[in-house]
This record gives structure tokens, C-alpha cells and sequence, in this order.
């Protein structure tokens, strides 16, 4: 015969984990079947308790739930958003698409103006001066002047 | 056990399916988040949820473990609802733990007999307010609930070696409590 039950085998009996050792044991064991009964009662009345504390809710009258009617304030507001973005958002669109066409135009005639007046120098910019001081020197009244004293 | 053809019969009439399982549901709630207004909020939220789903039962559960089902995720969800906590705290309609083993049957019982009684029905209701979520849920529909280990797994989706497994801890858990309530 096996020693008395231990807590966890008396947990397996609770379960329905029972070998036939384990039930031979029991059977023959008064203090075992003893302290299984004790806490089957204990169980047996914690269920007593818990059912007895929820009998006093009754039920409420079932009502099918209503799909809902189609019509509501919310739905009319967020339709109404939707519609707004709709109708405004293509015309923002035409507008924006315009106006970086017109920027661009704008950068490119400015480019274009920047690059013609650097082609149109006939020197280099940093030679400038010396145009201008061959030019003073060679202004063609003054030398014709100048032929003739000689 | 009823079949998929019947349990899905049963659904048509749902007004009859809230009279029969109400209790039910409603009991399991109250057990497991111990607050009436809360236990019939999650209630009703059931059958609600079951009503709009009946069109996807198969019949492969009773409507009742289908029932359990749902009202298990109801549960679990409202357990992890952070923002529920503070008001769990603060609850109002909240079982009274002092008053949870005064609905003994006295059955003619000594006063000594119905105290200690009294005592371990208590060190019962304590101890699965302190086990696991998983481990109070399938003690609750072992011992409350009487349902067997396979109708257990089927409501939870756990596999039924799981569910011995919770059962036998959440069972440790219990006895410790009443043995050192004594």
C-alpha cells in the first residue's frame, strides 16, 4: 500500500488523473478519502456560492438589433467632407500645376538673360579695364590731331 | 450532443438562446471579473457579438461552448484593457469578497460547521481572484461551470493536455489557500 496521497496527487485526482494504484489507495485509505470528500464539499459549495450570487440576474428582453437607419447625422457630415475634398482638390491641383509652370518659366528667362550678357562681352570680365584704357588711347580724333602736330 | 444542423437550428430562434444560456454567461463574467455592472455589460456584449456571428456557426461546438467562447474573449479582453484597471480599483458594484460564502446552503448545520464552511468557500473565491487569467478561466468552468476537460478545450482553444495543465496548477494554487485558511 502506498503512503498517503501527496497535495499534488490529490490535485491529479481532482482532474481525473487517477491510476489504478492511486484508486486502490483511496479505496482503502479512510483519511485520504477523507480529504478528497473535504475538498470536493469545498468545491461543491464554492459553486453553490458563485451560482446562488448570479440567480438573482434575470435575463433582458432580447431585442433583435436594429440594423440602423441609413440616414445619420455623422454619415451626412462625412459625406459631405468627402464631397468638399472632391470637388476642391482638382481645382488646387490645376492651379498649383500652373503656377510651378510659370516659376519655371520664370528661373528659365532669367537664366537665359544671365547667359546672353555673358556671351555678349567681348573680353573676359577681368580684362575689361584694359579695353577701356586701349580705347581712351586709341580714340581716333585724337590720333588723327596727333598725325598731323607731327 | 446536439448536431451542427441542430445547434444552428437553435441559433434562429435567438430570444430562446438568451433565456437558456443567459445565466450561464452571466455567471462565468461575474465570476471572472467580480463586478455585476461589468459581468452584465460583458453579458449582453456576448449575445450581442453572437447575434451579428450566428451566420458563421458551424455546429462544430454546442451553442453553448460557442456561447463561452465568445464570453471567454469578452473576459480576457476586458482584462487587458488597461484604462478598465483604474475603475476595477475604484468599482462600485463590485462583489463583495467578504460577502461571497454568505450564500451557503445552511443545511442544518452546526455554527462552527457553517463558519468554517463559510471560510473555505471565501479562501476559494481569494485564491482564483490571485491565479492567472488562463488558470481561473478553466478552474471557473471546471468547478462553476461543471463542464468536462474536452468541452474545456474546445471554449478556450486550448489543447486538453493544456487544460490539465492550468487545472492542476490553478487546483495547487486553490487548496494551498484553503489548507492555510483552516
Amino acid at each position: 500500500m502506498i503512503e498517503h496521497l501527496s497535495g499534488e496527487q490529490i490535485s491529479q485526482w481532482m482532474i481525473g488523473e487517477r491510476g489504478p494504484q492511486l484508486e486502490r489507495h483511496v479505496a482503502e485509505c479512510d483519511e485520504c478519502r477523507g480529504q478528497l470528500a473535504q475538498l470536493e464539499t469545498t468545491l461543491s459549495q464554492f459553486r453553490g456560492a458563485v451560482r446562488e450570487m448570479s440567480s438573482s440576474a434575470a435575463p433582458p428582453a432580447w431585442r433583435q438589433p436594429a440594423s440602423g437607419p441609413w440616414f445619420s447625422w455623422p454619415r451626412l457630415a462625412f459625406a459631405a467632407v468627402t464631397l468638399l475634398l472632391l470637388a476642391v482638390l482638382p481645382v488646387y491641383w490645376s492651379a498649383r500645376v500652373k503656377e510651378l509652370a510659370a516659376e519655371s518659366a520664370r528661373a528659365d528667362a532669367l537664366l537665359l538673360e544671365q547667359v546672353d550678357s555673358s556671351i555678349s562681352r567681348a573680353v573676359p570680365e577681368p580684362m575689361e579695364p584694359l579695353v577701356n584704357l586701349v580705347t581712351w588711347n586709341s580714340n581716333p580724333a585724337e590720333m588723327k590731331k596727333k598725325a598731323e602736330r607731327q | 450532443m446536439a448536431t451542427a444542423v441542430e445547434s444552428s437550428r437553435e441559433l434562429e430562434d435567438f430570444e430562446s438562446v438568451v433565456r437558456l444560456y443567459w445565466l450561464k454567461v452571466f455567471r462565468f463574467a461575474l465570476a471572472s471579473v467580480r463586478d455585476h455592472d461589468a459581468a452584465q455589460t460583458l453579458a449582453q456584449d456576448c449575445f450581442y457579438k453572437a447575434y451579428k456571428a450566428r451566420g458563421s456557426f458551424r455546429g462544430e461546438a454546442s451553442v453553448g461552448t460557442w456561447l463561452m467562447q465568445i464570453a471567454i474573449n469578452l473576459v480576457r479582453d476586458q482584462a487587458r484593457d488597461r484604462r478598465l484597471q483604474f475603475w476595477k480599483r475604484a468599482r462600485q458594484t463590485g462583489v463583495d469578497l467578504d460577502t461571497a460564502s454568505r450564500w451557503i446552503p445552511d443545511r442544518g448545520a452546526s455554527p462552527e460547521v457553517a463558519a468554517l464552511a463559510k471560510e473555505q468557500v471565501q479562501a476559494v473565491w481569494n485564491a482564483t481572484e490571485s491565479l492567472s487569467e488562463r488558470q481561473r478561466t478553466v478552474f471557473l468552468l471546471r468547478f462553476v461551470e461543471d463542464m468536462d476537460l474536452l468541452e474545456i478545450a474546445a471554449a478556450t482553444g486550448l489543447k486538453e493536455g493544456t487544460v490539465k495543465i492550468h487545472l492542476f496548477r490553478a487546483l495547487q494554487a486553490v487548496r494551498e489557500r484553503v489548507r492555510t485558511a483552516k
